[in-house]
């Protein structure tokens, strides 16, 4: 039995030497592994007598529980040694820049005609598209607008062709759609427009968003109804927002809808050249010439129509100035969207 | 038009502030855009749509300020006292399709000197240069009453006759501002017993124009076809304050109100007797008379006005009316010429009711589906996945430059070569609609690269415009990009070629958008990279292409970098929309395990990875799921003319687990076939 205790007190030693995991793997396997020396010390358990073999046997197993259990205590208290090792030496410098990663950017026209399709779709509206580059007759003649109409000159024209030209506004959208589907009608048709024009306040290109809805009953009162809510969603609940008489020949009565000037509340500044007003949209009843040109029945049914230019609507949502900035396409610029 | 304050105040006794007086004019539909003191006065800019030329005049102005503020208004009186001689001119009117009434005054014995000085400082509020006495007489009545005058120097006009006929052919005439031009032959002439002395309402001739040596004038009030003015002011690239007034529309009525007011004032001013006037008038002014029911009324506009206050409102603006019990009628004055319907009668009533009192209601419509219509929504998604890839989106004019096409070897016949051209472009650079995004987005990248930007990944989302032939050209939906990056030093290297960076965005675009299978081949487009580019081709047909800007075009560009690498692409969405997958059907996941195999290949270095990645897939086993490239290696201990492949082979079963044996069964014959096809060997 002497040699178990002197096994034992080794083990002791070693293990009260050991300094590592490795180490005390080394110690487990060469005391209890598959040819350790107390495994062997069981295996010789068969050559003793019955009465011997059983307090031997004893032993051997009390021992070999006691040195699993060190090991094991052990193996527990290097574990928490090598975590706290870990952290305390696999420092990075986390102010290093991360795997150089970006997003691109929206360009802010279309940032806003999302915006704006988004309100619209949200109350029912459906999206249409037309061709950019159009018949005269779409763009001008269907619209209560004959050649040599005065009204012409509100819209500086690009001409492909005596009957063809650049589409000045995407109202040509609407007859389109009237001449293809019946009442009653909610869309709306946002896109290119081009203006033989090029100023701070004017590019030859710029983007508009044209509104019609028509059904048999459809007044001026919901045309100010549904456009309040628009620019209430778009510009924030509180802006005032008026609507004065104008002129358009597709649209009668016609209408402006002025917001209060959203830099200086409305107290005059030199963006809404002192009024207090801003100019945002253009709208009215649709014209029944309109509705007659289209096939539509103007004794069955009203409608009213509206547009408005997506690059003042942006240049007012971010204070920009200049609407050439639009085009330029300054990734500076772009990148602040 | 810019007019004077004080100057309304001589028909109207308003008296509201000038800025109180604005603000009800903006309202009711006379916009006034900006006010400015000038000597004590108060000069208002005047916005009148072309609907409304009654208020191209401070007449007119001033009748809508007495109709806001429901004044009375002063009308001009011209009664031209006692008995005058007749004068020895007379008019025939050869063409009364174009000039309704022509009438005229002469007066004789007058000496042309200086306007006194109120007339002039009023012209000049307004805008007008001084001239002489007689010609500011007809400017001032032209701004007071808006119809525009003519007066001729009656001793230099031959024949004593005035003849208001066609310009016929190869007629030229030296207009008052010196400029001699040539008269299309449908151009309203003014003659006399010779030749042509005026364009008819647009601008007076040189030789018979009044000037300090004038004794006798003829004066001439006229109401000429405003189309007819129109046409030949475009045709002739010539406008004037008159011309401006008669293509809107002047009061054929009044003329002879203005003609005796001015002939008055030209007396007044420079003496002289007035004569009889001469009035042709062959075409009546015929009064036009609307019906309309009160209910019409109340349902467009969405309003309870009561009878009493409707037929009010239109008497205060000068309309007639009669009550029938559940209609009306109105008869506009002859100086509302645009009121011809019953809407316009709407119009007149709810503008001067006050669209403000008009109720806010929220429309009652039948439900609509309320979604972005699915191109939209296509369009929508593919545009976020391109900026999730990390590109920035830009807006470029739909024009190109001539030049840009030879800039990119654009060869003759090809589509892009059929172009629309524009008429009226405002530069030469921008004459023709674009046929490809590429030289924009060129555009984009060089002017980015000027202002230190190093790092450059745009992409546009546009039509392009192709004549075919039809009466439009077709309208082609394009994605474009550009992309290149500097070769700075960065923290964490990643040197992976611009050609892939931008075919692995490609892929990742068509798989968000299950656009479906495509191939990559070797393109021919002119302006890329030979070696480094290609048609993406979708079921066969070309949607595209991908590829590095060939070496030839970036030294026409002048470029001075390190790094040449830059890499364009151009879809077209139209054919890509229509890849797309509409349904997605839900896969059952795996039940069982996978077991991976890897290939390592070393072959020639001409056979391509998609060749050998078809090969391999092309090997029919029902227990592959799928075949990957997952390295790629050239370099040390590989021949110069070889290639390393690595290929990753998924083997699953969809109804049981797979064995080792069976697995490695399969392997063995797929890695023979491969070895066998390529004339490869296994990399040690």
């Amino acid at each position: 039995m002497g040699d178990l205790h002197s096994l034992k007190k080794a083990f002791l030693d070693e293990i009260a030497a050991v300094t590592d995991l490795a180490g005390l793997q080394q110690i487990k396997s060469r005391y209890t592994g598959k040819k350790g020396l107390l495994t062997e010390k069981l295996k010789a358990l068969s050559s003793l007598a019955a009465e011997e073999r059983r307090n031997y046997g004893k032993l051997v197993n009390e021992i070999k529980d006691f040195i699993e259990g060190t090991v094991k205590e052990k193996e527990l208290a290097f574990r928490e040694i090598e975590k706290e090792r870990r952290l305390l030496t696999e420092k990075i410098d986390i102010t290093l820049p991360g795997k150089p990663f970006s997003f691109g950017r929206q360009h802010p026209i279309n940032q806003v005609l999302s915006e704006i399709k988004d309100i619209f779709v949200s109350m029912g509206f459906g999206i249409e598209e037309g061709p950019e580059v159009e018949l005269d007759y779409y763009n001008f003649e269907a619209l209560n607008l004959p050649k040599d109409h005065p009204a012409r000159d509100m819209q500086d024209t690009f001409y492909v062709s005596d009957d063809v030209v650049l589409r000045t506004h995407t109202s040509p959208v609407q007859v389109r759609v009237m001449e293809k589907k019946s009442p009653p009608l909610k869309i709306i048709a946002p896109g290119k427009v081009y203006r033989c024009d090029s100023d701070v306040s004017h590019t030859a290109m710029f983007h508009q968003v044209e509104g019609l809805m028509v059904d048999t009953d459809v007044s001026f009162s919901d045309l100010k109804g549904l456009l309040e809510l628009f620019i209430h969603s778009f510009f924030g609940k509180d802006t005032p927002v008026r609507f004065r008489p104008s002129y358009f020949p597709f649209t009668e009565p016609s209408a402006e809808v002025d917001i209060g000037c959203i830099f200086c509340s409305g107290k005059g500044c030199r963006v809404c050249k002192t009024t207090g007003w801003l100019e945002v949209m253009g709208c009215g009843m649709v014209n029944p010439r309109v509705f007659e040109m289209s096939g539509y029945q103007p004794d069955e049914y009203t409608g009213f129509a509206f547009g408005m230019g997506v690059e003042r609507m942006t240049m007012l949502k971010y204070s920009i100035d200049d609407i050439r900035l639009f085009y330029e396409n300054d990734l500076r610029f772009l990148k602040q969207f | 038009m810019r007019i004077s304050f004080e100057w309304i105040k001589d028909f109207v006794d308003v008296a509201a502030s000038p800025e109180d007086t604005a603000h009800r004019l903006t309202m009711a539909g006379l916009e006034i855009e900006g006010m400015e003191s000038v000597e004590g006065d108060m000069v208002m800019e005047v916005n009148v749509t072309p609907n409304r030329p009654d208020c191209l005049n401070i007449l007119g102005i001033a009748r809508e300020v007495a109709a806001v503020f429901g004044l009375p208004l002063k009308k001009p009186q011209a009664c031209i006292e006692g008995p005058q001689e007749k004068g020895d001119i007379r008019v025939e009117i050869d063409a009364p399709d174009l000039c309704g009434r022509y009438a005229g005054r002469m007066i004789k014995g007058i000496t042309v000197g200086e306007s006194p000085d109120w007339m002039q400082k009023r012209l000049e509020k307004c805008g007008i240069r001084a001239i002489n006495s007689v010609v500011d007489v007809t400017n001032y009545i032209l701004l007071e009453l808006g119809h525009p005058l003519h007066a001729f120097d009656a001793d230099r006009l031959e024949g004593r006759v005035i003849r208001v006929a066609k310009a016929g052919t190869n007629r030229s005439i030296t207009t008052l501002d010196g400029v001699e031009r040539r008269l299309p032959e449908d151009t309203l002439m003014i003659w006399d017993g010779k030749e042509p002395v005026a364009i008819a309402g647009i601008m007076g001739g040189e030789g018979s124009a009044v000037d300090a040596a004038t004794r006798n004038i003829f004066l001439e009030s006229a109401y000429f076809d405003p189309s007819s003015i129109r046409r030949s002011s475009k045709m002739l690239g010539l406008k004037s304050e008159s011309s401006y007034r008669f293509e809107r529309g002047t009061d054929r009525e009044f003329l002879e109100t203005a003609l005796s007011r001015a002939a008055i004032l030209i007396q007044e001013i420079a003496g002289g007797t007035i004569h009889k006037i001469v009035d042709v008038y062959p075409e009546k002014y015929a009064p036009v008379t609307i019906e309309v029911t009160y209910r019409k009324v109340n349902s467009l506009l969405g309003t309870n006005i009561d009878k009493e206050e409707m037929l009010r409102i239109l008497e205060m603006i000068e309309i007639k009316t009669r009550d029938k019990g559940d209609s009306f009628t109105a008869s506009p004055p002859a100086f509302r010429g645009d009121i011809k319907e019953p809407i316009d009668i709407v119009e007149e009533i709810a503008r001067c009711y006050g669209y403000d009192k008009v109720p806010v209601r929220v429309p009652k419509t039948p439900l609509a589906d309320g979604i972005l219509n699915k191109k939209e929504r296509k369009l929508e998604a593919l545009k976020e996945a391109v900026r999730k890839s990390g590109f920035n989106e830009v807006i470029n004019y739909s024009f190109m430059n001539p030049d840009d096409l030879d800039m990119l070897s654009i060869p003759e016949g090809d589509k892009r070569r059929k172009y629309v051209t524009l008429k009226n472009p405002l530069r030469q650079e921008d004459s023709l609609m674009r046929t490809t995004l590429i030289p924009s987005l060129i555009n984009n990248f060089l002017y980015n690269l000027a202002r230190g930007t190093g790092e450059i990944s745009l992409y546009e989302l546009s039509r392009v415009f192709l004549d075919e032939g039809g009466p439009l050209p077709g309208e082609e939906l394009r994605l474009g990009g550009i992309y290149f990056r500097e070769n700075t030093s960065a923290v964490w290297h990643e040197q992976i070629p611009s050609f892939f960076v931008v075919k692995g965005v490609l892929q990742a675009l068509f798989a968000e958008m299950k656009a479906g299978e495509y191939s990559m081949v070797p393109s021919d487009e002119v302006f890329l990279h030979h070696g480094k580019s290609a048609d993406i081709l979708f079921k066969g047909r070309k949607a595209g292409f991908i590829g590095e800007v060939s070496p030839h075009i970036i030294e026409r560009l002048n470029l001075k970098i390190k790094k040449p690498e830059i890499v364009v692409f151009e879809l077209s969405l139209d054919l890509l929309l229509s890849m797309v997958q509409e349904k997605t059907v839900y896969a059952q996941i795996p039940k069982y395990p996978s077991i991976e195999r890897d290939i390592a290949l070393v072959v020639d270095d001409r056979l391509t990875a998609g060749e050998i990645l078809n090969l391999l897939r092309g090997y029919a086993s029902p227990v592959i799921e799928s075949i990957e490239l997952f390295d790629y290696y050239k370099g040390k201990n590989i021949p110069p003319d070889k290639k390393s492949l690595g290929f990753r082979i998924v083997y699953r079963s969809k109804d049981r687990t797979l064995t080792d044996n069976e697995v490695e069964a399969v392997h063995g014959a797929l890695v023979e076939y491969i070895l066998k096809k390529t004339s490869g060997e296994l990399r040690g």
